[in-house]
């Protein structure tokens, strides 16, 4: 049986579809039929199993100054030649490109619901934004590996287009979606830190299965200047709840975190609450909730003048196997909302 | 120090009215078993169920697996300090079941299925779960008991270990007598002799978290013959030691059980290897302490013992625990790198950063001395759990462990190892 040839949409930026450099970047989405620049490499990396059907175009200021608008304008125009899959770009290096490229597969892939993928350097800003996201093929930095980056999109493009499963991101070449998965190996974990362990001693070459992560580099805002006239909140990551846990913070893993207002507590009652964090014995805390979150003393100090004020709400959420960018997210949220509330300072209890 | 392990292998159990052994077959008084555990004032209702390799059994709240194990010598002691007075283990010889576990229960009272998944760890004989743990590939005896009026949570979690125990040695005791189908011979000295024989194979130590405090202990629990080891500072042991009951898993312990601290794969090779390319030194054992200042002194402590105590060039870390105990080893191992001993890790992994796009998971620390580290998979995933023909364990929540259920591999018994015995990996997809 003659498999049916496969429909493509391309998508690409001003530059790559040779309608100029810079000074065209704030061209309109605008279509192309058929393949046009590399979605030339496209159709020939394809050969009899598919068909560039149209290439969409749009200037890389024009889309990265209106995201939003751009990929609702892009979409119909991709719905219009109901295509099998899109490819986009790839972008390499180019910032503005791939995370044009990024914002195109995954409104793609949500809203028609049609597979995409695109490529990128690792490096490209659209990486960090759209590799949960999308299928980002691993290019080189620039052009000159243009034909490699294409024959990889292509042959990822029609696996996931025809069902075909996808291996894995060093066999299939795309950047891994940050999906962590457990795969059976050849050898115990005791055989292999045995043999990593020999290779070091004996100076032979190893890779370490675990590589570290990369910290934020934070800067501490100033000291507070006048404590006793500075207003201070209370942050824990230790997993303080209101009895059944309204806004549902996770156990472990936690997205999001709760604040609860402490207007009138001159120190935080066992019966009202509860712990909801898993990585520790919590048998204390509940015991005395202000072991966590120390309302009482702050309420001496603030009766003492020691400080100027309480906050009138203390903010929780679980630090345990927590990603570090739901971390970033929630400590965002919540230094945006105190810094709004005019806070001076914060303590901060861990467990 | 000697250690023979005289091994008889077990390929099936069944009960019968005197506890005995013949052609492999392990045979089990069941009643006789039953009345020397509920000897334990601390324990009542006792019950012993059998749970073979294939058989569609699901074991519910499985909190140890020991493996049958005694000391053949009279009066060699058992599990010292645990269950028999105190005394020298690690020579001599020992008898082994192999192929037979202990898999002790215990009640699960909760009656809400999230908080039954919370804390119930399970082991399949067959199917996919049966497939992710080495304890269904076990005859398994299973350990069912109540707690006797008045008796705490506590008392009654310290009962049920020591009850596993207990049975580990009953069982073991049948083999006296028998030849055994295999003998293994640990021997390695630690004196200088060793040195002069092997002088120019690097010497490796082990350094081995026995225990995580980030949930408190329990008082009373046996770790290290016979104490809790909640406040213990790093100590050196002989491998032997480890093998023949010195230490056993505490109470609540993640992903290490006793029986892969009687048969520890890290042990086993280094062991292997000794006077081929390496000298196997001793093991440092040490806890996981959950302060910074307790932390700080045990990986110095450790780092010093490895090098100026047992001088040695290398170092195997593994860890107890979760997220914290992490932290421990790598400060450990840090401290380790700082003075010349080259270390290796091989840990799994709590959290990870879901946003960094490489292909390799990431550690919880930032060391850059650590730079070699084996991964042994991570506590995701679930998968739906079959149809069981039979439940072993005594529970409320009947719902939560039914066919179709989410199961989280994590609470899967013997899923993923502290200690090296599985294959697992962790990649990012």
């Amino acid at each position: 049986m003659e498999l049916r040839r496969l429909r493509v949409v391309h998508y690409l930026n001003q530059f790559f579809a040779r309608i100029g450099g810079e000074e065209k970047a704030n061209v309109e989405p605008r279509v192309i039929e058929g393949p046009t620049g590399p979605g030339r490499a496209i159709q020939n990396a394809l050969g009899e199993r598919g068909e560039v059907i149209a290439t969409i175009v749009c200037g890389d200021n024009y889309f990265s100054e209106n995201v939003e608008n751009a990929v609702d304008e892009i979409i119909p125009l991709v719905y219009r030649y109901q295509p099998d899959v899109m490819i986009a770009g790839p972008a390499f290096l180019g910032g503005r490109y791939g995370v044009a490229c990024g914002a195109i597969c995954k409104a793609v892939k949500e809203r028609l619901n049609i597979p995409a993928v695109t490529g990128m350097h690792a490096e490209n800003p659209g990486v960090n934004l759209f590799h949960r996201d999308v299928y980002i093929i691993q290019t080189g930095p620039s052009a000159a590996t243009m034909n490699e980056a294409v024959s990889k999109m292509v042959q990822l493009v029609v696996k996931i287009a025809e069902g075909e499963k996808i291996v894995g991101p060093a066999h299939d070449g795309y950047i891994p979606r940050g999906i962590v998965v457990n795969e059976m190996t050849g050898q115990t974990g005791a055989e292999r830190v045995f043999e990593m362990l020999l290779a070091k001693i004996q100076e032979r070459s190893y890779e370490s299965e675990v590589l570290q992560p990369k910290h934020d580099r934070v800067v501490p805002a100033a000291p507070v200047r006048l404590i006793e006239q500075a207003m201070v909140a209370l942050v824990t990551d230790g997993g303080l709840v209101p009895k059944g846990n309204p806004d549902g913070i996770e156990s472990v893993g936690a997205t999001r975190f709760g604040e609860y207002s402490l207007q009138e507590e001159v120190a935080l009652k066992e019966e009202a609450f509860d712990v909801c964090h898993a990585g520790y014995d919590s048998t204390f805390v509940k015991q005395d909730p202000n072991r966590l979150v120390p309302v009482d003393v702050m309420r001496i100090l603030e009766r003492e003048k020691r400080i100027g004020k309480l906050y009138n709400k203390f903010f929780s959420t679980t630090g345990v196997g927590t990603t570090v960018e739901d971390a970033r997210k929630i400590g965002r949220a919540i230094a945006s909302e105190l810094r709004a509330e005019g806070m001076s300072g914060v303590i901060l209890t861990s467990t | 120090m000697k250690l023979e392990l005289s091994v008889l292998k077990i390929t099936d159990v069944k009960f019968a009215h005197k506890t005995d052994i013949r052609d492999g077959v392990l045979f089990l008084n069941g009643e006789e078993l039953k009345e020397l555990l509920e000897e334990d004032g601390r324990l009542r209702n006792v019950e012993v169920e059998i749970a073979r390799p294939g058989e569609k059994h699901r074991i519910i709240r499985v909190i140890d697996v020991i493996e049958p194990r005694s000391k053949i010598e009279k009066g060699g002691p058992n599990f010292p300090g645990a269950i028999d007075v105190q005394g020298v283990v690690g020579y001599g010889r020992t008898c082994v079941l192999q192929g037979v576990g202990v898999v002790v229960t215990e009640f699960a009272d909760m009656v809400d299925s999230d908080e039954f998944r919370k804390a119930v760890d399970i082991v399949d004989m067959w199917g996919p779960v049966g497939d992710l743990t080495p304890y269904s590939k076990l005859n398994n005896i299973v350990i069912l008991a109540d707690p006797a009026d008045g008796v705490s949570i506590e008392e009654y979690r310290v009962a049920l270990k020591i009850a596993g125990l207990k049975a580990a040695v009953y069982l073991a005791r049948a083999a006296e007598g028998f030849p055994p189908d295999e003998v293994m011979v640990y021997e390695l000295s630690l004196d200088r002799e060793i040195g002069k024989k092997l002088p120019e194979l690097p010497g490796v130590a082990y350094i081995f978290q026995i225990l995580s405090t980030q949930f408190n202990p329990l008082d009373g629990d046996p770790v290290l013959y016979g104490e809790n080891v909640e406040r213990i500072v790093p100590t050196i042991l002989h491998p032997n030691e480890i093998f023949d009951g010195a230490v056993t898993a505490p109470y609540g312990s993640i992903f290490m059980e006793t029986y892969f601290i009687q048969n520890n794969p890290i042990l086993g090779q280094l062991y292997r290897n000794h006077g081929k390319n390496l000298r196997l030194l001793g093991v440092i054992i040490m806890n996981a302490p959950n302060n910074v200042d307790e932390c700080e002194r045990a990986a110095n402590m450790a780092a010093n013992l490895a090098k100026h105590v047992l001088h040695a060039d290398a170092a195997i870390l593994t860890k107890a625990g979760g997220g914290a105990p992490e932290w421990v080893m790598m400060r450990t191992a840090q401290r380790c790198e700082q003075i010349g001993i080259r270390t290796a890790l091989a840990f799994l992994h709590m959290g990870m950063d879901v946003t960094e796009p490489t292909l390799k998971p990431t550690s919880l620390f930032y060391a850059p001395e650590v730079d070699a580290m084996v991964s042994m998979g991570t506590p995701v995933g679930s998968l739906k759990l079959p149809r069981a023909e039979k439940f072993i364990g005594r529970f409320k929540a009947i719902g939560a462990v039914n066919e179709g259920v989410e199961w989280p591999i994590r609470r899967i018994r013997g899923s993923l190892s502290q200690l090296g015995n599985s294959r697992l990996r962790a990649l990012r997809y």
